[in-house]
């Protein structure tokens, strides 16, 4: 084929036409609105009636329409059937221009005059599809003009293969992020389970030397450690198990519908048994209303944010509120700790984060609170954390209230 | 005066099971709950052998590594946990003598220490009032210094031992477990990527290209060894 400029042979009104599209190539927008934006300034210099654009399916493997423009005459019913999509197919096959003309009759409807252009788009040796131009009852394509679509078609291909790329480059980045969180935690995972499992092998290896007498306290001393650091190990797993359940919406969770005040009163009583050697320091203000609560993994959540007081803010009081309107039922714990940092607030339900300074010396997996957001969630309620740096750390639980309609359809339970 | 040994760990669990045991060896114990704590008493208390765990708040093993090795040559021991064999390497390379994975016997505890005790008494200065030449690299046994072209230069204990190794075996191939063996004990035999680890660091810091060594050369399938220089 001879090697022809095509730069050449235009028109400056064409050349300043392809100026305009090579820079709509150049600057995409979205791959749809830079296809119109193309079509919009082709469309002066080079006739057409309808263009459609087929892209290779990779699955299927076979060509699937991306975009189409009725134009000019074909915007009719009839003319929405001749997208040329045979044309298409040859173009794409032969990896060459296709043209198919129909013979000018005047008995038969202009729109049944079909002429077509297909044109293979191809980046880098990959045919990713083809373009199709449509004219109804002519004329004839010229080899100018032939010289131009297979410009926009060029154009078109780029636009294309561009748009491959930046949806290839997304989906690698969304991969990798996957991987990353995956790899973060089971990294995460198996430094919480070493941890006991260390003092475990290390104080149990310690006792079984055999050059070695160990006083009696130091006996106990250690076998306290390792009973503990074996109840710890259980604890985890259950968290974890707890964790992955929530996440995967799989825990059962079974709620019962109670006057507040129960619901109070016996959460109050279990955090008292639990934690006796603490200053607990309770306030209620109810009204009669009813919630909807597994009081179990309610008492679990509460469990948690006392025992993150214990940790977190040592030798501080503890306050716990029970606060009900005809709205909403609210449970806070509030201590007198070294408060949170703001900037971590938000973080601290995620899956094992950690506020970096606090939690130096202080043993945690980083599950707790995320538990607890999964737990409230599950009741339709939410969870939230206020702190003052250097006055204390206040976690405020609010669930919805049974209304009387609620009540009633379930059967007054 | 006994041998001492600083433990660094934020678990103070930990650190009371790694003292209860030593303690029953006859060494001192001195305590430390991060790594900035550890680079001072270093500097304050001179102890003869270092446990580092790697995750510590502040600053972490490694950066303490860091910090420790830019002025001191007491050895290290790196605690790490299992599976992450990254951070085993990482600790080598940055001038570890050895690593004791967690969770650990309390058996191995000691025959790692022990053996690292045993590698740095024998890197002390020797009585013996010589210097060993080898091209541009200076031994001075007496005072334990090491030179290459007339510049100091830092080993840890572990390092300046393999050297001697080289150097008292000069001309001959060394495979490495014999290397192993000689250096760090018959329980390290089969350890060879720590010796690889070490090798390298050797020739990083005396080799003056460190792709064409004269001092360290390898044989390959064989061993390596310290070529004699006169012909």
């Amino acid at each position: 084929m001879p090697q022809r400029s095509i730069t050449g042979s235009l028109r400056p009104q064409e050349l300043e036409a392809i100026y305009a599209i090579s820079k709509v190539v150049a600057e995409p927008i979205s791959t749809e609105s830079a296809l119109v934006e193309i079509i919009k300034l082709a469309r002066p210099v080079f006739i057409f009636d309808n263009v459609a654009l087929y892209v290779l399916n990779k699955q299927s493997e076979e060509l699937e329409p991306a975009f189409a423009r009725a134009i000019g005459r074909g915007r009719s019913s009839a003319a929405d059937l001749a997208w040329g999509e045979a044309a298409a197919n040859q173009a794409f096959t032969s990896g060459r221009n296709y043209i198919r003309e129909a013979e000018i009759s005047p008995y038969t409807d202009r729109l049944d005059q079909r002429f077509y252009l297909g044109l293979p788009m191809i980046v880098g040796g990959e045919t990713l599809g083809a373009l199709v131009f449509i004219r109804f009852g002519g004329p004839t394509y010229t080899e100018d003009q032939i010289n131009l679509a297979e410009f926009i078609a060029t154009h078109v291909s780029q636009l294309l293969a561009h748009q491959a790329l930046v949806d290839r480059v997304a989906n690698l980045e969304a991969e990798r992020r996957l991987t990353k969180m995956q790899d973060d935690f089971i990294a995460a995972i198996s430094h919480e389970l070493n941890t006991p499992l260390g003092f475990i092998k290390g104080y149990t290896t310690t006792l079984l030397r055999e050059d070695t007498e160990w006083d009696e306290q130091t006996r106990r001393d250690f076998l306290n450690i390792i009973d503990d650091e074996t109840d710890r190990l259980s604890e985890l797993i259950e968290s974890l198990l707890d964790s992955s359940r929530l996440q995967s919406g799989s825990m059962r969770m079974n709620f019962e519908t109670l006057p507040v005040a129960e619901v109070a009163e016996t959460l109050l009583e279990r955090v008292r048994t639990r934690y006796e050697n603490m200053d607990i320091r309770a306030k209620t203000e109810l009204t009669d209303v009813k919630v909807s609560v597994d009081k179990q993994r309610l008492a679990q959540v509460l469990d948690n944010l006392i025992s993150n007081a214990a940790k977190y803010a040592p030798r501080s009081p503890v306050f716990v509120g029970f606060y009900a309107s005809q709205q909403k039922f609210i449970i806070a714990v509030r201590d007198k700790g070294p408060g949170i940092p703001e900037e971590y607030l938000e973080q601290i339900f995620n899956r094992f984060y950690r506020v970096p300074q606090r939690s130096a010396g202080v043993r945690g997996s980083g599950l707790g609170l995320f538990i607890c957001d999964q737990i409230i969630k599950a009741h339709q309620g939410k969870i939230v954390a206020e702190s003052t740096l250097g006055e204390g750390a206040t976690f405020q639980i609010t669930l919805p209230v049974i209304t009387e309609q609620q009540a009633a359809s379930n059967g007054g339970t | 005066m006994a041998t001492r040994i600083l433990v660094v760990d934020d678990e103070p669990r930990f650190i009371r099971l790694v003292e209860a045991n030593l303690v029953t060896q006859g060494y001192e114990v001195t305590k430390a709950d991060n790594g900035q704590k550890a680079v001072d008493l270093i500097v304050s208390d001179r102890p003869d052998l270092v446990l580092l765990d790697v995750m510590m708040p502040v600053l972490d093993g490694f950066e303490a590594l860091k910090r420790i090795r830019a002025f001191s040559t007491v050895p290290i021991i790196m605690l790490t946990a299992k599976g992450e064999e990254i951070h085993r390497v990482r600790g080598l390379e940055l001038g570890a003598d050895d690593y004791i994975v967690k969770p650990f016997s309390a058996n191995e505890l000691l025959a790692r220490v022990n053996a690292v005790i045993r590698r740095a008494e024998f890197s002390k200065p020797q009585p013996e009032q010589s210097v060993f030449q080898h091209g541009n690299l200076q031994i001075d046994l007496a005072r334990a210094k090491v030179e290459v072209d007339g510049e100091p230069v830092l080993l840890s204990s572990t390092e300046y031992r393999l050297l001697l190794q080289f150097a008292r075996q000069m001309g001959e191939v060394l495979t490495a477990e014999e290397l192993l063996t000689g250096v760090w004990g018959p329980e390290y035999r089969e350890d060879k990527e720590i010796l690889w680890v070490c090798i390298s660091r050797l020739r990083q810091k005396l080799e003056s290209d460190p792709k064409e060594p004269e001092h360290i050369l390898t044989r390959p399938g064989r061993g390596y060894m310290m070529p004699s220089l006169e012909k």
